[in-house]
């Protein structure tokens, strides 16, 4: 099949919108996830994700509505009980290793788990269905939204706490809206990349913009970019090499991470040097 | 504020709270840790309620978010770590509370102005991280001045800088009290580089809060029973005060010191005698 009969496959059409709607969702969140330092809360969303998605195809329910349901709740959880920095990370650590045992019951008592395990785990783009696409499109836009509505606060707050709270913002409010965002762009992204690898959306493009630029929005936009880069192209890899979809997605976004940081070490080097 | 009071958690943190600051003028609040000097800052942001008595903010209730108090806050936790520039971190001052997209046009020209009165222009599109203390408390103020506060509270502004930065934070904060004629309110634990600007002293002791002219209060007496352990003062040939005491009483807390002369007494041989055989 040439690559023109290839792309113009309705499941290929569906992963690209769906994968161009999840990248620019996890890019702007993924930007406040490394500017807040939060890589492990969003590692144990996408863990208790896993636990929901088990359970929901043991009830014989669309996997989605499990992620949902348990992301959003884990959300809620590290929020609420981890409002203090100094046991945020224990709060954590409890909710991710409670929900992986769950998830490991909830497989143990489905018969024909293989499949959708897998899928859950590596993600599945391929597979999307055109109800999938539209709700994963829905959840995406909200969050795009969300972002562009609470992006100076929440920069704020995550920035200079106290000087913002003298200023009427609640740090806590706005970080458990942030948490609830992390939530639904954890569901939609393991829609493409899967639970074990939904860094490559959520915190290498980010983490390769923040290493490029130091103004925020711009580092917001380039992170989006960077994610919708490494997903295209992922997908164009994958139909038209073979291989997972999600492989490439990370390979490409940790390239991308690696070439920041050294076209970084040279910028700094030729600073240094003509400062001498 | 008049016979104020707070309460949390059922405990006094302090009462008998009766002082008022004047336009223009430096106010120190003094006090062991754990005194409630932060408690006090809060009550005047609005951010913790008084149990008893009243306070009057500019001729209003405390209330959050009000753009005429400036606070210069003592650990801003990302500023090792932030990648983001001075002149961002000032904006955030400006339009930071504002939720949406609208950009006001004046931003750029405030922004440049605060950066401008606070001698923050050469550094203010270099990352927050590279920068020295001192630079970083010129930004930090930069950013609690950008609307022209008229009531300005500092915590702890000369914290971990040295001596050069401490004494150029002093000036600056002596240039924005003479020129925009903000009260200034400053917690700090060594009163020494700030007494040549300080008016008023505030000290907490005992859960009580006092204040007083500067010279009422740096004597002697006065601050060994404010801090419960023996305070000394010297005065330089050059007839500067020098308060000798308070670097313990912060290396070595003793909320509740009584009696620790002996252990001080130690502290002071170990930092002078140096055992020739170690």
């Amino acid at each position: 099949m040439s690559l023109h009969e290839l792309v113009a496959l309705s499941f290929v059409q569906h992963a690209f919108y769906a994968v161009t709607a999840v990248a620019l969702a996890a890019g702007a969140v993924g930007y406040f996830v490394v500017l807040r330092r939060q890589a492990f809360a969003a590692h144990a969303i996408g863990h208790v994700g896993f636990a929901g998605a088990a359970g929901a195809v043991w009830l014989g329910l669309s996997p989605v509505v499990g992620l949902l349901a348990f992301c959003v709740g884990a959300g809620l959880l590290i929020g609420l009980g981890g409002a203090k920095l100094d046991d945020r990370d224990a709060v954590v650590g409890v909710t991710l290793t409670a929900a992986l045992g769950l998830g490991v019951l909830f497989i143990s008592l489905y018969s024909g788990y293989a499949n959708a395990t897998y899928s859950i785990l590596f993600g599945q783009i391929l597979g999307v269905s055109w109800g999938d696409v539209g709700l994963v499109a829905l959840l995406s836009l909200l969050v795009v939204v969300a972002v562009s509505v609470i992006y100076r606060p929440l920069l704020f707050v995550s920035i200079d706490a106290q000087s913002a709270a003298s200023r009427g913002l609640s740090a806590r409010k706005l970080s458990l809206a942030f948490l609830l965002l992390l939530a639904v762009t954890t569901v939609v992204a393991i829609q493409v990349v899967g639970v074990l690898l939904v860094f490559s959306l959520l915190v290498a493009p980010a983490a390769a913009a923040e290493v490029i630029t130091n103004r925020p929005l711009r580092a917001l936009a380039l992170s989006s970019a960077l994610a919708l880069a490494s997903a295209w192209l992922g997908l164009f890899f994958g139909v038209w090499l073979g291989g997972p979809v999600s492989f490439w997605i990370t390979a490409l976004s940790s390239v991308s991470y690696l070439a920041a940081r050294l076209v970084n070490a040279r910028r700094e080097h030729r600073a240094r040097c003509v400062v001498a | 504020m008049r016979d104020g009071a707070v309460n949390l958690g059922g405990r006094t943190i302090w009462s008998g709270a009766n002082f008022s600051l004047e336009p223009g003028t430096v106010t120190a609040v003094l006090g062991p840790n754990g005194a409630g000097k932060s408690t006090l800052l809060n009550v005047i942001l609005g951010l913790a309620p008084l149990s008893e008595g009243s306070l009057e903010v500019l001729g209003a209730s405390p209330h959050r978010g009000n753009r005429a108090v400036g606070l210069l806050a003592q650990s801003r936790h990302a500023d090792e770590l932030s990648t983001i520039t001075a002149r961002d971190y000032v904006g955030l001052g400006y339009d930071g509370p504002r939720f949406g997209w609208r950009r006001d046009k004046t931003k750029d020209e405030v922004v440049a102005r605060a950066l401008a009165m606070t001698g923050t222009t050469s550094f203010a599109d270099r990352p927050l991280r590279t920068l020295s203390g001192g630079q970083r408390q010129r930004a930090a103020l930069a950013h609690a001045t950008v609307f022209e506060p008229r009531l300005l509270l500092l915590d702890e502004p000369l914290a971990g800088l040295d001596l050069t930065a401490q004494a150029e934070i002093v000036d600056l904060i002596h240039l924005i009290r003479t020129t925009t004629g903000a009260g200034v309110l400053v917690v700090a634990h060594d009163l020494n580089p700030l007494a040549p600007l300080v008016d008023q002293v505030l000290w907490i002791a005992r859960r009580q809060v006092r204040s007083g002219a500067i010279n009422d209060v740096v004597n002697e007496e006065v601050l060994s029973d404010l801090y419960g352990h023996p305070i000394e003062i010297i005065v330089t040939p050059r007839g500067r005060r020098v308060i000798v005491g308070l670097e313990e009483e912060f290396a070595h807390p003793h909320p509740h010191g009584h009696d620790h002369s002996n252990e001080l007494a130690h502290e002071h041989l170990g930092d002078l005698y140096t055992d020739p055989s170690a």
